[in-house]
């Protein structure tokens, strides 16, 4: 997939993705529209799901796709329920939005009803080229970030999340990586500070990166991010292939939210190009190409 | 996970009109490009995402013919028509055909859901639309009836098969009682009834798979003596059997079924005719093999006899108690699975009226906590109960066989009528091939179809679209539905 946004907004050509040197050389400006790494939120807002308190303040450097959703069982016809909620959820959304806006985001509003709700978030995932999906919990104060490091690949897209997000605020940020099997610690470490100085070359201020190395111990890296979590405000980690545990206990990511209770950036991995995936259920795409 | 591909050309058409505005007033959907087809344009109250694919489509489709083709009919047809019962599925199979393929036509160009209903008001104006729209929310209301006497049958089987002596026959009290029950869960939400459905289709056709193969090779003589074939034609000649095709009519509803979820389906100009025509072609070949095999194992009199579980006979005659076993099991499955998806798209059949204010707007309220309309769901169980309790399988097939021939032979004329007055809004993507013709000979089959039914059915059937007439002109004289799109 080409970079996301190779868009020329405002006659400058923007190469974001790549290994920019200058990005964010200085501070003061440097924040494009397009530098804004877009973070998809989604919100079951007729269940009663809010935008939780702090959240604008977490997104204030980002592009937010601000997803309202409704998970409808599959013998109710969706436009059914448009019909008699959309408008209702629709109000909401927009106040949000507004939320968002003024602390400094841009947004991004869409309201889809829905027999599967992953089917949904994955389409706006591909729809936005997602860089992370939130998992919305609460933060009363934002001061430090726990960022999870699990090895090089797709390592640019974290970098790209945090800097985009922190770069220029008084948020601190540890980044966390636990040993591998016959990993040598000294490994870790140029792991570490090769992410610390894409993020110093991104903007971030030096002095607000901090780093944590762990051997592993009895109990799975999804406990350990999530205690360490505890000591944070926020957790950014990425995204895991589906497996068999996934499927019992949830995605990683909300397993973490659900223990540390606060809010979790899932970076999302590169999506394919299209068909890449195959997907489950036999569905090809490039369907829509027709009709434009 | 990543189920839902992106399209390719999306990621370019996609970014260059939202992140580039800054300011982007929060309340404009980014939809002002060209929306993906398979997604209804939002039109500031929302979007809905389409979720079911061509095996959930197939699924649909084949999970609620197969019920009854195969589990409930071949006794009684065979009865009237003797081996010749084979020709009257074949017929169906004929007539459901010619109306799939305009009937997936209007599907792409009207991909909402509703099915016949939306196409006929929306092509030929508001009466028909209102007599389709009633008349299939009870046309399906005697399906389902008739699904759950059969589903009570092959219940009461069971206590038959565990050598349990009933004083009463159990099948109508057992149907009642499904149907209660089939009713309540819906009410209270039941997510998994597609993934339940695709399993219960596949198995399914995998029993129904081995069983007819070894017995259409053991009639044929390979394991043993050729049966010898009783005289292919009935006593009557042509009559029974056409008649018996109007009777046995109703295991081929299930494919405008499909297109009741028409707003559900991905890639609708794909899925939708594929869905429609597969299932139907591949339902008519297991009921024409069923009564190959059902009529060189018993004579068409004894059969008859059996009646509803006639199959279980037939299986015990091939393989013993546990082919008997395998069919009553199947039997269960397949008639439940008919009398659900029936069910539930007699819910539909009333949120599609009422939301076109042809009844009140009350009847297709959700309730929130379940997510599920209650008061349509009410108004489908209802009356499907107190019709299971009557047990008059042939009646409620008939009737219900009427009421969607009324609409099928509609949905044919509203192909014409569209296809003549080429209406702006009126491109379908996928076209029926030689449409003026198969449309032609799809409604004058459907109509004359019913020609052939019991004169009770008939009265009842022309009752029926009386007084949905007459509630048209009571109640919604003043909706306008034609072209409104």
């Amino acid at each position: 997939m080409t970079p996301p946004h190779t868009l020329t907004t405002d006659g400058q050509p923007m190469t974001d993705g790549g290994r920019e040197p200058d990005a964010g050389a200085d501070r003061s400006g440097a924040e494009t529209v397009s530098d804004r790494p877009t973070v998809l939120v989604p919100l079951e807002v007729l269940e009663g799901e809010t935008l939780p308190v702090g959240i604008p303040d977490l997104l204030a450097n980002a592009n937010v796709v601000l997803l309202g959703y409704h998970v409808l069982p599959e013998q109710t016809a969706t436009e059914q329920a448009r019909d008699q909620f959309g408008e209702k959820a629709m109000k909401k959304l927009t106040v949000y939005a507004d939320t968002l806006s003024n602390a400094g985001a841009t947004t991004e509003t869409r309201l889809v009803f829905t027999h599967d709700e992953q089917t949904t978030i994955n389409r706006l995932i591909y729809e936005y080229e997602c860089l992370a999906v939130l998992v919305p919990n609460s933060v009363e104060q934002l001061n430090s970030v726990l960022v999870a490091v699990r090895g090089t690949v797709g390592i640019g897209r974290n970098t790209r999340l945090v800097a985009g997000l922190f770069a220029g605020t008084d948020i601190d940020v540890t980044l966390y990586h636990i040993l591998g099997d016959d990993e040598a610690e000294d490994h870790a470490e140029s792991l570490l500070g090769a992410v610390r100085d894409d993020l110093v070359d991104r903007g971030m201020d030096p002095a607000s990166i901090d780093t944590l190395i762990e051997t592993p111990t009895e109990q799975t890296a999804i406990d350990a991010i999530a205690q360490h979590g505890e000591t944070h405000d926020a957790v950014v980690m990425g995204e895991t292939d589906p497996t068999v545990t996934t499927f019992v206990f949830g995605m990683p990511a909300e397993q973490v939210a659900e223990r540390f209770l606060g809010p979790v950036l899932v970076v999302q991995r590169e999506r394919p190009d299209a068909d890449g995936d195959g997907g489950i259920a036999g569905d090809e795409t490039g369907e829509t190409s027709p009709a434009e | 996970m990543v189920s839902d591909g992106g399209p390719p050309d999306e990621s370019s058409t996609r970014p260059a009109d939202s992140p580039a505005q800054p300011t982007d007033p929060p309340v404009s959907p980014p939809d002002s490009s060209e929306p993906p087809i398979e997604h209804d344009t939002d039109q500031g109250e929302g979007e809905l995402e389409r979720t079911i694919g061509l095996v959930g489509g197939l699924a649909i489709g084949i999970g609620t013919m197969i019920g009854a083709g195969i589990f409930v009919f071949p006794g009684l047809a065979a009865e009237n028509a003797g081996p010749a019962a084979a020709l009257s599925f074949a017929i169906g199979a004929v007539v459901a055909l010619l109306v799939a393929l305009p009937t997936s036509e209007l599907a792409t160009a009207m991909p909402r859901s509703g099915g016949g209903y939306f196409f006929i008001s929306r092509g030929l104006g508001t009466g028909p639309g209102a007599i389709v729209g009633l008349g299939l929310w009870l046309g399906l209301v005697f399906a389902s009836a008739f699904y759950l006497v059969g589903l009570g049958s092959y219940a009461g089987q069971v206590f038959l098969e565990a050598g349990i002596a009933l004083p009463i026959s159990p099948a109508v009290p057992l149907g009642v009682a499904f149907g209660i029950g089939l009713t309540v869960l819906s009410l209270f939400g039941t997510e998994n009834t597609a993934s339940l459905q695709n399993g219960i289709v596949i198995l399914l056709l995998v029993i129904l798979s081995l069983f007819l193969s070894y017995g259409s090779l053991d009639a044929l003589g390979v394991f043993g003596t050729e049966s010898t074939p009783e005289r292919f034609f009935p006593p009557g000649g042509m009559l029974p059997v056409l008649q018996t095709a109007a009777l046995v009519f109703t295991s081929y509803l299930g494919f405008a079924q499909v297109a009741t979820v028409a707003g559900d389906i991905k890639e609708p100009s794909r899925n939708l005719p594929l869905a429609m025509v597969g299932s139907v072609i591949l339902v008519g070949v297991f009921y024409v093999v069923t009564i190959f095999v059902a009529t060189s194992a018993f004579g068409s009199a004894r059969l008859g006899e059996f009646g509803e579980t006639a199959m279980v006979e037939v299986a015990r005659e091939f393989v013993g108690f546990p082919g008997a076993l395998a069919i009553v099991i199947a039997g269960l499955l397949a008639t439940f699975s008919s009398a659900n998806a029936s069910i539930l798209s007699a819910s539909r059949a009333v949120f599609a009226v009422s939301r076109d204010d042809l009844i009140p707007e009350r009847a297709s309220k959700i309730n929130l906590k379940y997510g599920t309309p209650h008061v349509a769901l009410g108004l489908a169980g209802g009356p499907i109960v107190v019709l299971t309790a009557t047990g008059q399988v042939e009646l409620l097939a008939e009737v219900a066989s009427f009421l969607h021939l009324v609409m099928y032979g509609l949905i044919c004329v509203a192909l014409i009528q569209l296809r003549r007055e080429q209406p702006d809004w009126y491109t379908p993507t996928f076209r029926c091939p030689a449409g003026f013709a198969v449309a032609g000979v799809g409604a004058v089959a459907s109509f004359a179809l019913i020609a052939f039914m019991q004169p009770a059915s008939i009265i009842i059937g022309a009752v029926v679209m009386a007084v949905s007439y007459g509630w048209y002109r009571y109640y919604a004289t003043d909706v306008e539905l034609k072209g409104d799109f």
